[in-house]
């Protein structure tokens, strides 16, 4: 008995002693990181050959960029607090969802309105379920926005890369589609199942074949993910006056799609 | 005393009068009647004529006054010229002021018989001469009766304008007793009526007044002087833009004025002077105008030297420099924005640095490391050289402020740099330090000359550490409390600040800075709490320092949505803000109302904000060698009345007033951390120049003063004619007053009846009647 007395106040106090150790919750420098984080609604869950997706995505971000990004992405939920906790979140799926909740609804008008940026993810290009289904939704986010095309003029499409088109898992229209706030994309529609393209199995396989290019395509992916994320990042940077002589020269060079 | 006769004052006047009328008819008409009658006429006219008087005199009953009274001389307002120009030079190697205390003493000895009132002019009112000596200004002078309001004038301040229609206009609308003539002793150079249509001026300042003004002409010779008449500029000057300046320079005396070199330059906090134009002027025809092209690339209050290479035999040298204060503006901030990789904090600090139209923002990001395996040629990325070289030499004077986030400064060829933006900085420039896993200590900083204009120190040992990554919450310091540029911010969210995520680890803040956050429990190595915020000032510019790299939980968080995310623009708002001496962010005003005279008494005004409680220290140092020339306190009472300073008599130069604000309730230190009792601080840079604008011109104009006089009604004399001056004469007045009859009335009844008796006689004898 006494033994279980000493074992229960040993535990107490290594835990009081912990809670007093400052909490380096992320360390100096990650807070700012690029985190690519899934939205869900309703009672989505998320699961499935994609989960390892956005890790990927971070992986390549800070592969190939100075970007700091996330490693194991998390998810967050359109009703919590934590949607406002960073400016960046995909919301992905394959069938029509249900209808937001007035909470769900009220959370991601205001992530939008402090100038989040969210990714809607066509997992199903070919039905186009899903893609209809979030547009619906959105439109009773933002009543005033409506979705256009946007292509290589648009700042997403040379963030990084000089992409001539956006391609995912599948090929799709070479535009995306996006809801514009002061001339930058916030909403932005793809029909292209990015995610599919970059999720990777633990043994290095790709679960998702890529259509109609195989990897190449996959690598134009990839690099439109991280034309997203440095968007994300760095808002419309490249549109600076400074950027354009050496943009358009380069643009010049390209041979034509 | 004195006596007089008159009627007696039963009768009205018109009744004597008509009692006179009759005499002298009736001693006409007896002359009539004599003439055309024979016998002695001469008897009967002369006792005809006595009946006559004395029946005139039986009516009126003469009676006698005696009165005692005494001569009363009108007032006389004597305007004399104490504007700083009376002590150029004057006739007969004198000054003007000498030349105008020997007026007053002719005048005094001309106008015996008026009433002198002497009165200063210059600026405002004019002030009673007497007052000069009441407040003990002259020391060792003379004031006994003789020419005592010379001895006043010998004692007043000189004053900074000169405002004869003000003082005019003044005396005009005085209750007090009006004036019968005016006297006005000047050099005739007015601020004042101007040189056309003096008189008129003159005339409309004296409104219902009509009183003659004569002028006396304190100087009509220009001395042998080459000045600096004026400096003006072009248009509104703005920061980056060329700004043409107009140099007026005047030649008088007969000097050799063929080729003046003038030469402009600005005053630095320190080192010599920065020429930025020169030229030669052609003032052998009495003036010339220069215009010169500057560029200024800071915005501010900014000093320019104008000076001229005077010729041989100029008296007055001290209007050779001028010094002029050219207040920049900044047509929109020019931002260098430089970030060592892309983040949260990159992405909030660019999305405000675009969203304000105020802000002209040029940004480089660190996109690719040479880590980077980017996975495609150059020619498929939409990426540029960092052009660390052209910006930081070529470019940066363009710039208002450089931020530096999180930026290390070894990789890309920054290092090289940093005495230049050191430089910069000294020179006026704005720089911000903003944290994160690159900047600061591991930034590698520590040691350099750009560290040493930062507001904290670092750490420059091998074993510093650079980063804390325990999470904490910024505390707002006393001094954070009570400085403006947190306000728009405490407005939105108080004194509570979100969680950060670990800290730049700094050290102590300069001498000078201001701490405005602090961390709660980490200390500097003097045991202070170490600064999260700071503020410094280097030389003509300001340096922020931010240890954090969260600022965009401000913009973006569950916490920032409770200020609609408003709190970080109002926040890096009021940074850029302070960086550019936006007054919104200035701790207190500091004025010079009637600018600065060398060799005078000047006055500082501090206007501090209503509320702040506390110490002000004034500090003001040299411009150019930063020698500390005077330190003043006041106490401020958190009411924001103005506080009048006497910063006492300071050489010709430029200037820099340092106002530091200590609130009463920051208390003591406990910790021995100075550096966080600090206060918020605010500065003004200002020059003094001998004589100012009244020495530019030297020359007199005693045309303009003769205007003046002939446009009154008043004559225009020198010093030297006072004595013709037309004034006033004086009054009698009479004080007392006694009346006697010559006769009791029965009398002069019995005398005019004998007389009448008497002409019957003479009548009847001589057949008449």
């Amino acid at each position: 008995m006494r033994a279980r007395v000493t074992s229960v106040l040993l535990v107490v106090v290594a835990l009081l002693l912990v809670a007093l150790v400052p909490r380096p919750s992320r360390a100096f420098g990650e807070e700012g990181a690029f985190n690519p984080r899934i939205l869900l609604t309703g009672t989505a869950r998320w699961e499935g050959a994609r989960t390892t997706g956005p890790a990927r995505w971070s992986e390549e971000l800070t592969r190939r960029t100075s970007a700091p990004a996330r490693l194991t992405p998390t998810t967050v939920r359109a009703d919590a607090p934590a949607l406002l906790a960073e400016p960046f979140a995909i919301w992905g799926g394959e069938d029509d969802v249900p209808a937001l909740t007035d909470r769900e609804v009220l959370g991601i008008r205001r992530f939008l309105a402090l100038g989040g940026v969210l990714f809607v993810d066509d997992f199903a290009p070919e039905s186009g379920a899903f893609g209809k289904a979030a547009r619906r939704e959105l439109a009773r986010v933002l009543p005033d926005g409506a979705p256009i095309p946007i292509g290589t003029e648009n700042v997403l499409f040379r963030s990084f890369y000089l992409l001539r088109r956006a391609v995912g898992r599948v090929e799709g229209e070479p535009k995306l589609e996006a809801i514009l706030r002061g001339g930058v994309p916030q909403v932005i529609f793809a029909k292209h199942d990015v995610l599919g393209a970059l999720a990777r199995a633990a043994n290095g396989t790709h679960p998702f074949v890529v259509v109609p290019n195989g990897e190449p395509q996959r690598e134009q992916a990839a690099r439109l993910a991280v034309n997203i994320a440095m968007f994300v990042l760095c808002s419309n940077y490249k549109d600076d006056q400074v950027h354009a002589p050496f943009l358009m020269r380069r643009r010049a060079a390209e041979p034509s799609p | 005393m004195t006596t007089s006769l008159a009627p007696s004052g039963d009768l009205a006047p018109s009744y004597q009068l008509l009692a006179a009328l009759l005499t002298v008819l009736g001693i006409v008409l007896l002359a009539l009647e004599l003439k055309r009658s024979r016998g002695s006429r001469l008897l009967a006219f002369a006792t005809g004529s006595l009946a006559s008087i004395g029946l005139l005199c039986a009516v009126l009953r003469p009676v006698a006054i005696q009165s005692k009274g005494s001569l009363v001389g009108p007032r006389v307002v004597v305007l004399a010229d104490a504007s700083r120009s009376i002590d150029l030079p004057g006739p007969a190697g004198k000054t003007r002021r000498e030349e105008a205390v020997r007026a007053l003493g002719e005048l005094q000895k001309h106008g015996a018989e008026v009433r002198l009132y002497g009165l200063a002019f210059g600026k405002g009112a004019p002030t009673p001469l007497t007052a000069a000596l009441a407040n003990g200004a002259a020391e060792g002078t003379q004031s006994g009766p003789e020419n005592r309001l010379g001895q006043a004038l010998l004692a007043a301040r000189p004053m900074p304008r000169s405002d004869l229609a003000g003082a005019i206009e003044s005396v005009a609308r005085a209750a007090d007793e009006r004036p019968a003539a005016i006297v006005v002793l000047s050099d005739g150079r007015f601020d004042r009526p101007g040189e056309a249509q003096a008189g008129e001026a003159i005339r409309a300042a004296l409104g219902t007044l009509t009183v003659p003004v004569h002028a006396v002409s304190l100087a009509t010779e220009a001395p042998r002087d080459a000045s600096v008449r004026a400096v003006r500029a072009a248009g509104a000057a703005v920061a980056h833009q060329p700004l043409t300046l107009r140099v007026e320079i005047g030649c008088a005396g007969g000097l050799d004025c063929d080729e003046v070199p003038v030469s402009l330059r600005e005053l630095r906090e320190s080192g010599e002077p920065t020429l930025l134009a020169s030229g030669k002027a052609n003032a052998s025809s009495g003036s010339a105008t220069l215009e010169l092209e500057v560029t200024l690339d800071r915005a501010g209050a900014r000093i320019l030297e104008v000076s001229i290479d005077a010729p041989d035999g100029d008296v007055v040298p001290d209007n050779d420099t001028r010094y002029v204060t050219i207040d920049v503006a900044r047509d929109r901030v020019r931002v260098l924005h430089v970030a060592g990789r892309p983040t949260y904090d990159v992405r909030a600090l660019r999305m405000w640095l675009k969203a304000d139209a105020s802000v002209d923002v040029v940004a480089f990001f660190i996109l690719r490391t040479p880590t980077d395996d980017v996975v495609a040629p150059s020619e498929e990325l939409a990426l540029i050289p960092f052009p660390v070289d052209e910006l930081f030499s070529e470019h940066l004077p363009s710039f208002d402020a450089v931020v530096l986030q999180d930026f290390n400064a070894a990789p890309y060829g920054l290092a090289k740099h940093l005495r230049s933006l050191a430089r910069y900085v000294d020179k006026g420039g704005g720089l911000i330090m903003v944290g994160g896993p690159d900047a600061f200590v591991p930034g590698n900083y520590a040691g350099t000359p750009l560290a040493e204009v930062l507001p904290v120190e670092l750490d420059r040992g091998p074993d510093a550490q650079g980063v804390d990554v325990a999470s904490f919450v910024p505390r707002t310091t006393e001094a954070g409390r009570a400085a403006p540029v947190l306000g728009p911010l405490r407005d939105l969210i108080g004194e509570e600040w979100p969680e950060m995520p670990g800290a730049n680890v700094v050290g102590d803040a300069r001498p000078g800075a201001t701490v405005l956050l602090e961390h709660p429990t980490r200390r500097t190595p003097k045991g202070g709490p170490m600064p999260i915020l700071a503020l410094g000032e280097h030389g003509s510019g300001r340096t922020i320092a931010l240890a954090i790299d969260g600022s965009h939980r401000l913009l973006f968080s569950a916490f920032a949505a409770n200020a609609a995310g408003r709190a970080h623009g109002a926040f890096w708002d009021a940074l850029l803000g302070w960086l550019m001496r936006d007054p919104r962010f200035e701790p207190a005003v500091v004025e010079l109302a009637d600018g600065c005279i060398a060799g005078e008494d000047t006055t500082l005004t501090l206007r501090p904000l209503p509320g702040q409680k506390g110490d002000a220290k004034i500090t003001i140092r040299k411009l150019g060698t930063g020698e500390e020339a005077r330190t003043l306190s006041a106490k401020l009472d958190g009411k924001g009345e103005p506080l009048s300073l006497d910063a006492g008599k300071l050489q010709p130069g430029g200037y820099s007033a340092t106002v530091e604000i200590v609130p009463s309730d920051a208390g003591a230190p406990s910790d021995g951390a100075a550096s966080a009792q600090r206060g918020p601080t605010t500065r003004r840079d200002f020059a003094c120049e001998r004589g100012g604008d009244e020495w530019a011109d030297t020359r007199p104009d005693p045309e303009r003063l003769a205007a003046i006089a002939a446009a009154t009604g008043g004559k225009s004399v020198t010093v030297d004619q006072i004595g013709s001056l037309p004034l006033p004469a004086a009054t009698q007045i009479a004080a007392e007053r006694r009346v006697s009859p010559l006769l009791p009335p029965w009398a002069w009844t019995l005398g005019a009846a004998m007389l009448v008796g008497a002409h019957w006689i003479v009548r009847r004898r001589g057949g008449l009647s």
